[in-house]
């Protein structure tokens, strides 16, 4: 069966986002929660769904199944179609074996029958855990312009920065010339940003290639990139101007949350263009009580406010008690600050809670972050 | 459940709703921050199990049909049953306040002809509860009755609801208007497919009247049961019931029952972004749904989607509706303003505790 695409989206989903601690102990990183009622997903099928390309395949494996129920059958992002939508795409077993994916590279060359079975002209790889909005299609254009084999979206960074990425250098026309992962001493500061479109294919043949090479880590950034840099094949660079970030650290999670708050935040989920599509569980409107007093916070359906929140994110179904004070936190659905506790400068994960009159975490500036894992009960007088 | 279908009558009117059912019934209307009043019902329905409901329209459908689409948002969009949408006629007088026209059930006959399903659970679109209905069933397969209805008991601003007389159990008579105290009719009662389709029959020449009505002199004959109902659940006839039972959802109890975890009332998404709080902003005692931005003052009030309050705006125990902006130092009390009206800045708008002032609805 062939149904014909011009342009499908493998994203990959897969990952367990270790460094996010606590937060991915039960789930994978791009279905962690963010911004009160979204999971970190949303915002690439959201952009693909907002870029017109109506076929994604979601690579998963660590961890799968909040993710997969989430998705579900993609209606939140009206990718339930007939013909292409949402296809969750987990290892799987053949008359051979079967192998868990290897690495971002091996997850798609895995999954390459699922590509020809839209045949498309080209392949845009994404990754499920970064926050960000685009317009796909000004990328593809961009790489049917230059007649390119491969595209990578990159976005200036500082000098500082740089060595925390893949940095590209070009050319006068944009065209790639050396790809370094992680440089300790950068010659640019154009970073990949982990968004590809290939040709498919070229895609195609680099992967098995790829795949029956020993000594490859199946790494997009590592291995195939380089590769194709090597053979003389066109790489170009789209140049990327608006908010993108990998929030994979703890501190890097919660300064985004932080900058929610800002009036005039770097990442605007007000903005009315390119809206964020997100499953929700429908939940009543948020109640705050009689003494409840809530500043500079976002705050989620469903939570109930009796207590005072100030500069926090507040997600879908909180609870804050009588007399119960939150402050330069992150509170993930259904997490409960019982009457009088406090939390100041804490992520709570989702369900947990800290108990009457419990304290979690510090006004000092210097500490760092505290962070209750999903389901944890912070008791008072224990330590987290 | 599955022994029953849903027949929700949505083509209810009156004109004690002002400029609030100008453009749309009282089926659509805008209830609890995000919600219509046919959410409750339609909520009801499937969180009791019953997948196969109809939903008679109302003359003005467009609000409703907006609203309920192919119902996907209730998991009605199914290949056995799901949500139909039968067309309801035109009221001659829209004050005649009937809920169960029988021209509307005989219009729509092939509905109830072409279920295999024994039992049909009729109700209203112009009440608020949370009701199982599986308790119901329970009770209407224990005694037997030809029809087992629903009642509470009224309060005193309960004066437009019908009441009922019992001999114990069983309905005797059917009476317009109650008191305080008084036993009155939830519009929500449940009967046998076979017998729904007979009554029709039987009264297709007067069928400009209301089930009820018809029923009455029937009632010696007739099995006609009460069954009372002990949560929460009030009906909306007039602006005072919209504004009071609006407000009943500030007490936490209410608000708790109705919006149970369990039975979660569902409506139409869409994508509102979390609502947010800017630095000097003050709410109390108030519903506020995502997608508003708030800097000013809110108390004892609902907020719908999509509200601004400026800087230094006040609202005390008023209803906002959908995507209204508020200027800065606006203020508005006792009132309901409806949806997608600008409120200039420094603006006062105010009722009294009686009588809300209305607003209405801005074509925008």
């Amino acid at each position: 069966m062939t149904t014909k695409k011009d342009c499908i989206a493998m994203l990959l989903a897969g990952g367990q986002g270790s460094r996010l601690g606590a937060l991915t102990r039960h789930i994978a990183k791009p279905a962690v929660s963010f911004g009160g009622k979204y999971r970190i997903i949303d915002f690439s099928l959201s952009n693909c769904t907002n870029s017109h390309i109506d076929t994604v395949g979601v690579l998963t494996q660590y961890r799968p199944y909040q993710l997969n129920s989430y998705i579900g059958t993609g209606s939140a992002w009206d990718l339930d179609k007939g013909r292409g939508g949402v296809s969750i795409l987990p290892p799987y077993a053949t008359e051979t074996g079967g192998e868990w994916y290897k690495g971002t590279a091996d997850a798609i060359y895995q999954n390459l029958d699922y590509i020809d079975m839209y045949d498309p002209e080209y392949v845009l790889i994404l990754s499920g855990d970064h926050l960000y909005r685009m317009d796909y299609q000004k990328m593809l254009q961009s790489h049917i312009n230059n007649n390119a084999d491969l595209t990578i979206s990159v976005m200036d960074v500082s000098y500082e920065e740089a060595s925390r990425f893949g940095i590209l250098t070009v050319d006068d026309e944009d065209r790639v010339t050396k790809f370094t992962e992680k440089p300790k001493e950068p010659d640019s500061t154009l970073a990949s940003m982990g968004i590809y479109i290939f040709s498919k294919k070229v895609l195609k043949e680099a992967l098995i290639a790829d795949s029956t090479d020993p000594d490859s880590e199946h790494d997009f950034g590592k291995n195939i990139i380089p590769n194709l840099l090597q053979d003389g094949h066109r790489l170009f660079v789209y140049r990327f101007s608006g908010f993108w970030k990998d929030v994979g650290t703890i501190p890097s999670y919660h300064e985004t949350s932080m900058d929610l708050l800002e009036p005039n935040p770097q990442f605007d989920l007000l903005s009315d263009e390119f809206p964020v599509m997100s499953r929700e569980n429908i939940q009543p409107p948020h109640y705050i009580g009689p003494e409840g007093s809530v500043e500079e916070c976002f705050v989620g359906n469903g939570s109930r406010i009796f207590g005072t929140a100030r500069h926090s994110v507040l997600s879908i179904n909180c609870y804050v008690g009588e007399g119960a004070f939150v402050k330069d936190s992150v509170l993930m659905p259904g997490a409960r600050v019982e009457s009088g506790a406090k939390v100041v400068r804490a992520i709570m994960g989702e369900n947990s809670v800290v108990a009457a009159g419990a304290v979690l975490g510090s006004e000092d500036p210097n500490s760092k972050i505290a962070v209750v894992g999903d389901s944890i009960v912070v008791e008072k007088g224990g330590a987290e | 459940m599955d022994r029953v279908i849903g027949l929700i009558a949505a083509n209810f009117a009156t004109d004690e709703m002002g400029e609030l059912t100008d453009e749309r019934t009282i089926a659509s209307l805008p209830y609890g921050g995000r919600y219509r009043l046919v959410d409750f019902p339609l909520s009801n329905m499937v969180n009791s199990g019953i997948t196969t409901v109809g939903i008679i329209t109302p003359y003005k459908y467009r609000s409703i049909i907006d609203h309920v689409g192919a119902g996907k948002a209730w998991g009605l969009d199914r290949k056995n049953g799901g949500l139909f949408v039968l067309p309801g006629s035109v009221f001659g007088i829209s004050s005649s306040g009937s809920r169960f026209l029988l021209r509307d059930i005989r219009r729509n006959i092939v509905y109830l002809m072409r279920s295999p399903a024994p039992y049909v659970l009729v109700t209203s679109a112009n009440t608020v509860s949370n009701m199982d209905y599986s308790e119901l069933l329970k009770r209407h397969l224990e005694t037997g009755a030809d029809i087992t209805l629903v009642y509470n008991i009224a309060d005193s601003d309960d004066v437009h609801r019908t009441g009922i007389k019992t001999d114990g159990e069983r309905v005797t008579e059917v009476i317009h208007g109650v008191s305080a105290g008084d036993k009155a009719f939830l519009d929500c009662f449940i009967i046998s497919r076979s017998l729904l389709l007979k009554i029709v029959e039987w009264y297709s020449a007067i069928d400009y009247l209301d089930l009820f009505e018809v029923l009455e002199d029937d009632f010696d004959k007739m099995d006609v049961r009460a069954y009372m109902y002990e949560g929460y659940a009030r009906s909306i006839f007039t602006v005072q019931d919209y504004f009071k039972r609006s407000m009943d959802l500030l007490n936490v109890d209410v608000y708790d029952e109705i919006f149970s975890k369990d039975a979660p009332v569902m409506t139409k998404v869409q994508d509102s972004v979390p609502t947010k709080y800017v630095k000097g902003a003050s709410v109390k005692n108030s519903l506020i749904p995502a997608g508003c931005v708030i800097a000013g003052s809110v108390e004892d009030s609902i907020l719908f989607r999509g509200v601004t309050v400026g800087k230094g705006a006040v609202v005390k125990n008023s209803i906002i509706m959908q995507s209204c902006v508020l200027g800065d130092g606006a203020c508005i009390e006792n009132a309901i303003i409806d949806r997608s009206n600008v409120i200039r800045a420094g603006t006062v708008i105010k009722g009294s505790a009686e009588e809300a002032f209305i607003k209405e609805k801005s074509v925008n």
